[in-house]
């Protein structure tokens, strides 16, 4: 089990070797979160959020902060799909590999320590005014070594109509600590889709502990296409944080493959009226593998709606844990929230733990949430045998199905095709 | 073609089948009639190769091939086609893939070339028109959100692309008002031939006025009680069937 002392030890190791010079601003930011770590419980059983995700053999490694931009990367960058793409290894941008130059020029994309050296207002003004670095470790860890990462602005009223690529990717080396500090800002109703990708790219063994705050101002509106297909011998921790202003529109979807002990937080908070946000999610997980989405939607002003839908496909001894909470306040009448999470187990050895939450304290609300976990139905396998489909096959199909309803989302055709070919090697692998 | 001599089927440890005998012959159409309980679904799962049910006695021959060792799939392969009376949601499964999936299968089995998307889409579309299936069901999840006659329209269109030597009609005219009775009769009617057999299997006579029969069974207490012609079936409307149990018995 984690004890204090250990995670202390191996943070504050971390926060040595990770020290890097940077502006004055952003030092106080990145102190303030050290300081947190030594008040912060640990991550074992008995924290509710960490109770069926084990961290300790992460904990049990010495990892090594990359605190300098990579040498020449020399691993491949997958083609794209889209004209826009950014590439990054070790989280560090990579303008080598990247192409923004049919943006326009009054947007800005790129890294997050460039626009820290440009001295841009808007990195120094909203950096931290998101994502709360004392929600847990990894966290207060990010921020307290904050470096690089996505920094995309996109004024008011601008819209973007093909999509921004982004790849992670990963240099040689072992146990490299990976922490890309993502922040997003639309401005009043400006649009842009992002499509990111999570690759190991030359690299197996890290932990990818990434930090997002994605702001958007009145009447933006986002679509987040995230695809994690990190090594099966890597660490992966994304947290969203999103602040949504009134009349916006976050549309994510994470669909989740790969990474030993694959983490995804979405922490998302309306703060004025008309706001919607629509959060869907796919896990594939099999041996040796955990996948585990936590959700915090919070309704603190009223007449904002939410839909959380989740689907998880467990093979092997695969495991992965679901928490959904949506909170309601007091004052957010006429809130509107659904969220489910339905779960398919191809085998007995699988597990998944599932926990839906809603907190509503206010009295005029649309509200409620679902789950299940389930197997195949034999009449199902049947219909199709006697159709002639063998039952490989038939059991193919209806696991393609089952996951189809999250894959249809993707906005971005391409994509879509790729994670529909990607399911497909999973399943054509499994046995069950 | 089909030859079932002395089954006898057990559901859950209990005797459903007992001692059922058919002769069917290459284009000939037979009616299974009965009341509820006598076995008719039994027989239809039977021969399609569900699970759950145990063959305890008897034999089935189909096209020279012992029918009961065979695998669903194996059995579709050889021509055997059940349109079931309560066809499966496929949620998420889209009509037109699960189609495909399916020809592309049995025209594997067959020994048969794969069609390509452009003649699939063709022959799909031409068999659609058969049965009245509007292209957007096509599209959707195979019978998810289907009404009742939809779901048994794409019952037939998939018998009508699958092309089989035996069709069996498990209670087809169940929850279907009379117009789509008839679109779903005129559809059978169109897949009739010389070397196409059909079972047809239906409480009602009803049914069997669109599809007219050559040959009518009573099935009871899991055995065939008494065959006919097409006039059995109207004795049995007019009548009902306590007369053919109590001769039955006697």
């Amino acid at each position: 089990m984690i004890t204090a002392e250990l995670q202390k030890g191996w943070a504050r190791s971390l926060l040595e070797a990770g020290k890097a010079p940077s502006a004055p601003w952003l030092e106080a930011l990145r102190r303030k979160a050290g300081d947190l770590i030594d008040t912060l419980p640990p991550l074992n059983r008995k924290q509710e959020a960490w109770r069926y995700t084990n961290m300790e053999p992460l904990l049990e490694r010495e990892l090594q902060p990359v605190v300098t931009p990579p040498p020449a990367y020399a691993g491949e960058v997958p083609e794209g799909i889209a004209p826009h793409r950014l590439v990054f290894v070790d989280g560090w941008f990579v303008p080598g590999l990247s192409d923004t130059a049919r943006l326009p020029e009054t947007v800005t994309c790129g890294g997050l320590s460039d626009a820290v050296a440009d001295d841009d207002e808007r990195v120094k003004n909203r950096l931290g005014s998101v994502a709360d670095p004392g929600a847990h470790l990894f966290t207060a860890l990010n921020t307290a070594l904050v470096n690089d990462g996505l920094y995309l602005h996109v004024p008011a009223g601008v819209k973007l109509e093909a999509p921004i690529e982004i790849f992670w990717l990963n240099s040689e080396g072992r146990n490299r600590l990976v922490q890309p500090r993502n922040l997003v800002i639309l401005e009043p109703g400006a649009e842009a889709t992002l499509v990111e990708h999570h690759l190991p790219g030359a690299g197996a063994h890290y932990f990818h502990n990434a930090l997002y705050e994605l702001i958007l101002d009145p009447e933006a509106r986002l679509a987040h296409f995230r695809v994690q297909d990190e090594s099966p011998t890597a660490w992966h921790l994304s947290r969203l944080a999103i602040e949504q202003s009134g009349d916006s529109r976050y549309h994510g979807i994470t669909l989740a493959f790969g990474a030993r002990v694959g983490r995804t937080e979405y922490d998302g908070r309306f703060v004025a009226e008309g706001a919607r946000c629509d959060l869907r999610g796919l896990y594939v997980v099999g041996d040796g593998q955990l996948q585990d989405f936590h959700l915090d939607v919070r309704h603190a002003v009223p007449g904002c709606a939410s839909r959380e839908q989740f689907k998880g496909l467990l093979h092997g001894k695969g495991r992965a844990v679901f928490d959904g909470r949506i909170l309601v306040a007091k004052d957010a009448q006429k809130s509107d929230a659904e969220l489910t999470n339905d779960n398919l187990l191809l085998t007995r050895d699988a597990e998944v733990d599932t926990k839906p939450q809603l907190e509503i304290y206010a009295d005029d609300v649309k509200a409620s949430h679902g789950t299940t976990v389930g197997q195949l139905e034999p009449e199902q396998i049947f219909y199709l045998r006697a159709r002639g489909i063998d039952r490989h096959r038939a059991v193919r199909l209806l696991c393609e199905g089952f996951a189809a309803e999250i894959i249809e989302h993707v906005a971005v055709e391409p994509l879509r095709e790729q994670a529909l070919a990607r399911l497909r090697r999973v399943l054509a692998e499994i046995e069950e | 073609m089909l030859s079932i001599k002395n089954l006898h089927v057990k559901v859950d440890g209990k005797e459903i089948l007992r001692g059922l005998n058919l002769e069917i012959g290459k284009g000939e159409v037979h009616a299974i009639m009965g009341p509820n309980g006598s076995g008719k679904s039994t027989l239809s799962y039977v021969l399609a190769g569900r699970d759950g049910y145990e063959v305890t006695e008897g034999e089935v021959i189909f096209e020279g091939r012992n029918l009961l060792e065979m695998a669903p799939e194996e059995r579709a392969w050889a021509g055997i086609f059940l349109a079931m009376q309560y066809p499966v949601e496929l949620p998420g499964v889209n009509n037109m893939t699960f189609l495909r999936e399916a020809l592309n299968a049995v025209r594997r089995g067959r020994g048969q070339d794969e069609l390509d998307a452009v003649a699939f889409m063709k022959l799909v579309r031409e068999k659609a028109e058969l049965v009245k299936l509007p292209d957007k069901l096509l599209k959707r999840s195979v019978n998810a959100g289907f009404s009742g006659g939809e779901k048994k329209r794409n019952e037939i269109l998939q018998m009508a692309l699958l092309e089989p030597k035996l069709g069996i009609l498990d209670e087809t005219d169940s929850g279907l008002d009379i117009d789509a009775l008839r679109v779903v009769a005129e559809g059978v009617n169109s897949l009739r031939g010389p070397e196409r057999a059909f079972l047809v299997i239906t409480h009602y006579q009803r049914l069997l006025d669109y599809i007219e029969p050559d040959h009518v069974h009573v099935l009871a207490h899991g055995r065939i009680i008494r065959s006919g012609d097409k006039a059995l079936a109207l004795e049995l409307e007019e009548k009902g069937y306590g007369w053919v149990l109590e001769e039955a018995a006697a």
